[in-house]
């Protein structure tokens, strides 16, 4: 593993894509840099897919350039240099966890041993085991020891953990991290905002095919207003709405949410207002929340 | 050569290795395909047609064929559906892999389960009173090897085009009805006139008499009038499985 912790091993410039006259993708661009996790997230149909899709060559774009290591992904070349790990994904029934291994890694040149392959998986005591007596986690961990078994420079993971207890994300988390760690590019798609969260350097928001937002996960969360502030109060919507740095008030029943963007003046300001106010909790908006939020502005802006 | 790309032979063979392994441990892909054709062999030559060698040289020859087709139609047919379907298709297409490798090692696989269903044929031949001259017997398993080809890559077409479980049952239908229209159970002049001119059109029947005429029982005088529309239906097989191949890549 040589490549400088700088260097693009993905590149997508000016790339439009349509399906049947559809636009997917206009002028779009984004690059993946060695040694980083990026998680594309977005609402489905957004362009995630298309975008995986271009990278791994499964799709050829209708303009712009689309470069795997300054080659074009569909050089064998460049697969030699990916690892895949897909979201629907079978496995040879009647092979046995070493033999499936073993067999894909045999494409490979410049491949891991067998043995290290399976332990960096987490696989060495289901070596003999077939793959169809596996659970599902154990055959998503096999997924992954296809995909790391060419000894790749960027590995393409869908949905890495779904099935998965907490304790088996976690492990799958820690050698997706060791691979980055290890120079390796990942480009993660996922559901789970907890995912993108834990393990994404990068977090790249798609919606209706444009980039909407870039940036690291704490970033993307500081881009909506900071806190909620959660409390029960005799105060009407109206009069908390004109308390100081609250941006949006939510009342459910006797439960009400305020957003603010700087909680403790408008905390000062409602003790003054309301004395008997004794009970309320302070939370910062989470990942799903900011989310949520840029890509309804975005939906307003556009409409 | 690429630096990064693993070198084809060790490829293929390790992939045909892999395929033969698979079939072999799929008990109910295995007794199926290998043990049915030898056990109605048996029904024909030795139970019903006892004693008649000239009907047992007859079926071995078409036998042979019917031998070869479960494998070819099973094995490409239903195993590259669930392959497509469960994405292990479409993981070996983003690996280095040779294009051709997979496609190679099932033909192997194939060819290698396929001779064991007609050597058994042969052995209960044998048994029945068979005599063919070693230069026959070559000619034969020759003709039976090469009736792989389009049965395979009309289970290929299917492979490409449907479900696993809708591959499966065109496979059974195709099956049967090139086993029987084709005349490989009982000779197509017998068959109602209607079946005898769709004949033509199946590549079991044509395999099945050039099968007759490797054994001594057929004039080979007539190769090229079987020959030939057997190379315009494997054409046409391999059309159909190319399109189906490219469909998928799209």
């Amino acid at each position: 593993m040589s490549p400088s912790a700088s260097s693009t091993v993905a590149r997508l410039e000016g790339v439009s894509k349509a399906y049947s006259g559809r636009s997917v993708l206009k002028d779009f661009d984004f690059a993946l840099e060695a040694g980083s996790v990026v998680a594309l997230l977005g609402p489905n149909g957004a362009g995630k897919s298309t975008v995986a899709g271009l990278i791994t060559g499964r799709l050829a774009a209708d303009a712009g350039a689309v470069a795997l290591f300054d080659r074009d992904p569909r050089d064998t070349d460049s697969r030699a240099r990916m690892g895949v790990m897909l979201q629907a994904a079978g496995l040879p029934e009647a092979l046995t966890v070493a033999e499936a291994v073993g067999l894909h890694a045999g494409y490979f040149k410049r491949r891991l041993k067998t043995k290290d392959i399976l332990e960096q998986a987490g696989l060495t005591a289901l070596a003999k085991r077939r793959c169809d007596k596996l659970s599902g986690g154990e055959q998503r961990r096999v997924h992954f020891a296809l995909a790391i078994a060419g000894a790749p420079d960027f590995l393409v993971l869908d949905e890495p953990t779904t099935g998965f207890d907490p304790e088996a994300r976690r492990a799958m988390w820690r050698l997706v991290r060791e691979k980055a760690d290890a120079g390796v590019g990942v480009l993660l798609a996922t559901h789970h905002m907890d995912e993108a969260e834990a393990l994404a350097d990068r977090i790249v928001v798609i919606a209706d095919g444009k980039i909407i937002a870039d940036g690291r996960p704490a970033a993307i969360k500081a881009r909506v207003a900071g806190s909620t502030i959660r409390i029960r109060t005799g105060l009407s919507p109206a009069h908390l709405k004109m308390l100081p740095s609250a941006t949006k008030v939510d009342q459910r029943g006797a439960d009400t949410a305020i957003l603010t963007t700087n909680a403790r003046a408008t905390l000062e300001a409602l003790f003054s207002a309301d004395p008997a106010l004794t009970d309320f909790e302070v939370t910062s908006a989470s990942l799903e929340d900011a989310l949520a939020d840029i890509i309804a502005n975005t939906v307003k802006e556009a409409a | 050569m690429s630096a990064l790309v693993a070198a084809a032979p060790g490829v293929y063979v390790r992939e045909a290795g892999a395929e033969v392994i698979k079939s072999a441990r799929m008990p109910q892909f295995i007794i199926p395909t290998i043990v049915l054709p030898p056990a109605f062999y048996a029904l024909f030559a030795l139970g019903m047609g006892s004693g008649n060698v000239e009907m047992a040289t007859r079926t071995l020859a078409t036998f042979g064929v019917f031998a070869v087709m479960g494998p070819a139609l099973f094995g490409f047919g239903a195993n590259v559906a669930g392959e497509r379907e469960t994405g292990q298709l479409e993981l070996k297409r983003l690996s280095p892999m040779p294009a051709g490798a997979h496609i190679a090692a099932k033909l192997v696989a194939t060819i290698v389960f396929s001779a064991i269903a007609f050597a058994l044929i042969y052995g209960l031949a044998i048994f029945a009173g068979v005599r063919l001259a070693p230069a026959q017997w070559a000619t034969l398993a020759t003709v039976h090897t090469i009736a792989v080809l389009p049965f395979a890559l009309i289970g290929l077409g299917f492979g490409y085009r449907l479900g696993q479980k809708g591959a499966i049952a065109i496979a059974n239908i195709f099956f049967l009805a090139m086993a029987v229209m084709g005349g490989l159970w009982m000779p197509v002049a017998v068959l109602p006139e209607f079946i005898q001119t769709i004949a033509w059109a199946l590549p079991s029947y044509h395999l099945g008499e050039i099968a007759l005429m490797a054994a001594g029982q057929s004039d080979a005088a007539n190769l090229w009038l079987h020959a030939g529309p057997l190379a315009l239906i494997t054409l046409a097989a391999a059309i159909f499985a190319w399109t189906g191949q490219s469909r998928h890549a799209a």
